[in-house]
């Protein structure tokens, strides 16, 4: 405020530095530091500790600096990329398949039709249920031995018992069928929000023009939702890349690593063969690919563009 | 954190010795130094531990010593363990471990030998009787230093007595073995002709198995590895679990998979024992806990069904031994009264007692005694000589070979039709590769120069 | 029968009946405005014609052919909504072609229609634009365009002008008329604002409480309003409405409340006389008070207290009071007059309005 006043007395004098073009920064200060400590301070911790080959239970102090060793053994390592691949598999089929599901259940129970609020509430259940339960329910229920879903598939169609955790494929299919079951609520819950939002005159107005149910969904109302759909979409990409703790009690990443997606087989080299550098150096890469994704998404599709739109 | 005090039997029993020492001034209590000492004992929060509060009860009443339990989740065991004994005077006075942690102990410096202690005469007990200790337990627990650092040998030293040790046996359902018109297999061969006998006869299978990505199906092969006469690595670190006894445990493996309860390849410990505790198997090959748990109605609907015999035979008998001992940290404060009360533990009434306390003896005399009373004790009494301690290599590698290596081929053998050997062989060199990386070839590789 | 006819139509929301008894008869290329007050059930009926609701009972005819429960898109209509409802996904291009798009529209006829609305609502340089980056009035027009590219038989309004300033809007009302007078279709439109009706329409129709008050042409509704609603509405400012009673005095008819005393128009008399009551309302325009009485004399004297004069150029605005009652008036007095101050003023009795007080029909 000095400042201004001192200009305003003497005008030839050169303008100076305002300061107050700082106070927004000041306003966002805490905002930065919260997030430094509890996001970039891991990410950099992970990032150094990977040149480090570190053993879990040994001080720090004796872990080996291995320079980019770690990184080296990671891009030569068949199981990383193998890991890689099952995690793009799961997500391709895990997405796709929610989005269709998401998204077609929230146009049927979208319009007030009776029942529709008790089948809104049944369906968003899953999304409540902590990932360890949900890992827990259906590793139960997929058991080989005494799991519902043998049980049933034998008590109607006389189908043999399967090793749905233990066969390479059952057990992909196994996880992207749990995926669904617990996130299809997520998807649903998104767009049905976008939906009601949608003003009723637009979609009134493509009645009169003429559009019928199939046009008016996919020329109407999803382009309208489009922002909101992209947005699901990234943190579903977000969350393939984070899954862990599914995947982890229902099969452990196995058989073999079929099921091991790359968030998994960071946490089983890290703390199963303890190898705490290496693992460190394949988060690296995951953070990587999650942040080319992001990003890819976004230059697509920004869904902060369209904020003006009617 | 489970931490128990015992201390309400404490005035009591210095009532009670007292009289003892007045009545007898000449045989001086050998406890009598230590009374009113607090020693802590970080033990796992395991059944046989929690049953064994009880005989802490009863020492701290004979003995005046008090102890205070440090019960911990065994996961978070070994990190805690490291964390006190680094210290310069740490909290715990007597320690139990996993055998596997046996070697990272001692190489860093963090245990007492327990030699220092023998050598105190005023200390031991004469009628101890350590040459009654089962010889696998002792070895494989309380012995570091000698072939490999981690088994017997002139070069190791003792720095602790299992309690809470175990070892492999079978167990088979008797009316299951008697339909099928099978006798309880002795050796491989018979047990793999007996396989998809049973499995044809009782539709039930024929045997269970840990199968599950990872250290799982890695301790289900290892269980046969040994009794066929194969091993990890040979004398000079080199891995020849590729070899015939290696990939025939693997072929085991499969045939097991293929004949046994449905769901093997996704079995952990838990299950395989579940499988066969609920009548989903006819046979049982690991632990010896299996007897204990079949007599348990809460988890078992086969008791009184279930027969015991020696882990089968391959080219020799080899049964895996595990499980915990005991010894005292070398940054403890009150070793003397650390020893007195491993002694009295492990001591023949102390194993007996655990017994009668529903814990695991390790002991041939407490064996013998309760032979009557449990079916499973004579197998495991003529068992136990043939436990192998080397039945996997108790090195840092381990984690990464167990799991990363072995543990990923095997599950392609138990899931797949693959010919087997490639994968053993492929498997061998990611093994040999690890040993490479952390030097373990310094020694041949000096000597071919 | 052509035109748009609405025949005993019924709506009701669940228990609610918010149309009670319609009939409405819109001729073939007439501009029909409806008019009421919010609530009234001018949307609804106006939703009801496009197929946006259904009626509870009655038939909806266009065109000559029944419609009642035939979708939107099959009765040949367009809409203008109030908030424009353009596509935001689309461009200006875009939305004005949508309906031909989904109608199988061969591309060449649909650019070329698209390209004569653009003109004709000067959208020509905007064709490529999102509605994000139009102004209210260009997406106004987009919308407009959007109806006039369909080239339907029946063009409906629902409001189109009320998100607009006062400016716009009275451009876009000419625009309105004289789109009407280009394509000489049917136009139903509904405001609330008595102005753009009586400016556009060819036929006002004043709702209120879902019954039809007056079907009329401006003129019509404004000179003759059937009832005391109606006169409130129409005008601007609106009609004085004063209690008053019927008297006889020397054999001519007269109007007497507090504070004034008014002769009962000839043509008005044979009716006056045979009214049931002599309690009754009258109603007086703002605009029909005079400072000074005319050549002829014929004005009748009003007493009235001016509390405000307010100076709107050529005429002045009082508001004032004819005994305890309060009146507006506007009195052109020229634009160099002095603010005026109570006193005697004179009123246009031809031009009062008698209603029964009871009923509020006009006598």
């Amino acid at each position: 405020m000095a400042e201004s006043s001192a200009s305003r007395v003497n005008v030839i004098e050169q303008p100076r530095f305002d300061t107050r073009v700082l106070t927004p920064y000041f306003f966002i200060l805490p905002a930065v530091l919260v997030m430094m400590a509890g996001l970039l301070y891991p990410v950099i911790d992970a990032f150094y500790l990977s040149f480090f080959d570190w053993k879990i239970g040994t001080p720090f102090s004796k872990a080996e600096h291995v320079g980019l060793d770690n990184y080296a053994r990671m891009l030569g390592d068949p199981d990383v990329w193998e890991s890689l691949w099952v995690t793009f598999r799961f997500g391709f089929w895990t997405i796709s398949i929610e989005m269709i599901l998401g998204v077609a259940l929230a146009l049927m129970l979208e319009k007030p039709i009776r029942g529709a609020s008790v089948f809104r509430t049944i369906f968003i259940l899953p999304l409540m249920v902590s990932p360890v339960v949900v890992g827990l329910i259906w590793r139960y229920l997929f058991d080989a031995r005494v799991g519902w879903v043998n049980y049933y598939l034998g008590q109607w169609f006389g189908i043999e018992p399967q090793v749905w955790l233990g066969d390479a494929d059952l057990a992909f299919f196994a996880i992207v069928f749990t995926d669904i079951w617990q996130w299809t609520p997520f998807i649903f819950i998104i767009v049905i929000a976008g939906l009601q939002a949608l003003p009723s005159e637009v979609l009134e107005a493509s009645r009169i023009d003429g559009a019928n149910w199939w046009q008016q969904i996919f020329l109407v109302k999803l382009p309208m939702i489009r922002s909101i759909l992209v947005i699901a979409l990234l943190m579903r990409l977000i969350d393939v890349f984070r899954a862990l703790e599914v995947m982890y009690i229902m099969t452990g990443g196995g058989p073999g690593r079929a099921t091991e997606l790359l968030s998994l087989h960071i946490y089983n080299r890290a703390f199963d063969a303890q190898l705490l550098g290496y693992a460190s150096a394949i988060s690296v890469l995951l953070i990587v690919i999650v942040f080319l994704l992001s990003l890819g998404i976004l230059l697509l599709s920004n869904p902060m563009k369209d904020k003006s739109d009617v | 954190m489970q931490r128990v005090f015992m201390m309400a039997a404490g005035p009591i029993a210095a009532l009670a010795l007292g009289a003892a020492v007045a009545s007898s001034p000449a045989a001086a209590n050998p406890y009598e130094k230590y009374e009113g000492t607090t020693i802590v004992v970080s033990w796992p929060a395991l059944s046989h531990f929690q049953k064994a509060e009880t005989l802490v009860e009863e020492f701290t009443e004979e003995t005046g010593i008090e102890v205070e339990i440090d019960a911990l989740q065994y996961l978070k065991l070994r990190d805690r363990q490291i964390l006190e004994m680094s210290k310069r005077e740490g909290e715990y006075d007597v320690v139990s471990w996993v055998v596997m942690w046996k070697g990272e102990y001692v190489s860093k410096g963090l245990l007492t030998p327990l030699s220092q202690m023998f050598t105190n005469g005023a200390l031991v007990d004469p009628a101890y009787d350590i040459d009654d200790i089962a010889d696998a337990y002792l070895q494989n627990g309380g012995i570091v230093g000698g072939k490999k650092g981690y088994m017997p040998g002139k070069s190791g030293g003792l720095y602790g007595i299992p309690f809470g040790a175990e070892t492999s046996i079978m167990a088979y359902r008797k009316d299951l073995l008697e339909q099928a018109g099978i006798e309880p297999p002795k050796t491989y061969d018979e047990l793999r002709a007996a396989l998809p006998v049973i499995k044809e006869k009782t539709g039930v299978g024929a045997l269970t198995s840990r199968g599950k990505t990872g250290h799982q199906v890695t301790a289900g092969w290892l269980l046969h590895l040994a009794p066929l006469g194969g091993k990890i690595f040979d004398d000079n670190w080199n891995p020849v679990f590729n070899n015939a006894a290696g990939v025939e445990a693997a072929q085991i493996m499969r045939e097991i998979t293929q004949t046994g309860p449905t769901g093997i390849p996704s079995y952990g410990f838990s299950e395989a024992s579940a499988a066969f505790l609920q009548g989903d198997a006819a046979m049982y090959i690991d632990t010896l806990k299996i007897a204990a748990m079949s007599r348990d109605p809460k988890l078992s609907k086969v008791d009184g069904k279930v027969g015991f015999a020696l882990h089968p035979v391959g080219s020799r008998c080899g049964s895996e031994t595990g499980g915990f001992a005991v010894g005292i940290p070398a940054n403890s404060q009150n070793k003397e009264a650390a020893f007195l009360f491993i002694q009295y533990i492990t001591s023949k009434a102390g194993d007996k007692r655990m017994v009668e306390l529903g814990g695991d003896p390790i002991r041939i005399s407490t064996i013998e005694h309760f032979a009557e009373q449990f079916p499973e004790y004579p197998v495991v009494a003529e068992q136990l000589p043939c436990a192998d301690p080397d039945w996997r290599p108790l090195i840092p590698e381990w984690n990464e070979l167990n799991i990363d290596v072995l543990g990923q081929a095997l599950t392609e053998v138990i899931t797949t039709d693959k010919p087997i050997q490639p994968i053993m062989d492929a498997a061998a060199e990611k093994a040999r590769a690890i040993m490479e990386r952390e030097g373990y070839y310094a020694w041949s590789d000096y000597r071919r120069q | 029968m052509t035109g748009v006819v609405l025949r005993e139509v019924v709506k009701a929301f669940g228990p609610v009946i918010v149309i009670p008894k319609l009939d409405l008869t819109i001729d073939e290329g007439e501009f029909v405005v409806i008019v009421g007050p919010s609530g009234c059930g001018k949307s609804t009926t106006l939703r009801m014609i496009a197929g946006l609701e259904m009626v509870s009972a009655g038939s909806i005819h266009i065109a000559g052919r029944e419609v009642t429960h035939a979708a939107p898109k099959a009765r040949d209509i367009a809409m203008v909504f109030q908030s424009y409802a353009l596509y935001p996904h689309m461009n200006v291009a875009g939305n004005m072609s949508f309906a031909l798009r989904l109608a199988g529209t061969p591309k060449a006829e649909i650019e070329e229609r698209v390209r004569r609305a653009a003109d004709m609502l000067e959208l020509t340089p905007y064709l490529d634009r999102k509605p994000k980056d139009l102004s209210g009035g260009q997406r106004q027009r987009v919308a407009m365009g959007r109806s006039i590219v369909r080239d339907a038989y029946c063009f409906l309004f629902d409001e189109p002008l009320s998100n607009l300033d006062a400016k716009l809007r009275a451009t876009m009302r000419t625009e309105l008329a004289l789109l009407h007078k280009r394509l000489e279709r049917t136009m139903v439109y509904v405001t609330h604002d008595q102005i753009e009706a009586m400016t556009m329409a060819d036929r006002i129709v004043i709702m209120e409480g879902g019954i039809i008050q007056q079907v009329g042409s401006p003129r019509e509704v404004y000179t003759a309003p059937s009832n005391l609603f109606v006169a409130g509405f129409i005008g601007s400012p609106s009609m004085n409405l004063l209690a008053g009673e019927l008297t006889e005095q020397n054999g001519a008819l007269r109007v007497r409340g507090t504070g004034f005393d008014l002769p009962v128009p000839e043509r008005m008399r044979s009716r006056a006389s045979a009214a049931a009551s002599r309690d009754v309302v009258v109603g007086l325009r703002p605009e029909h008070f005079a400072a000074r009485n005319g050549g002829d004399g014929e004005l009748a004297p009003i007493r009235l207290e001016v509390d405000v004069a307010e100076y709107i150029g050529s005429s002045q605005f009082l508001a004032a009071q004819v005994g305890e009652q309060h009146v507006t008036a506007s009195v052109d007095v020229g634009p160099d007059a002095a603010p005026l101050t109570s006193g005697e003023y004179f009123f246009d009795s031809d031009r009062l309005y008698l209603f029964d007080r009871d009923s509020g029909q006009a006598l």
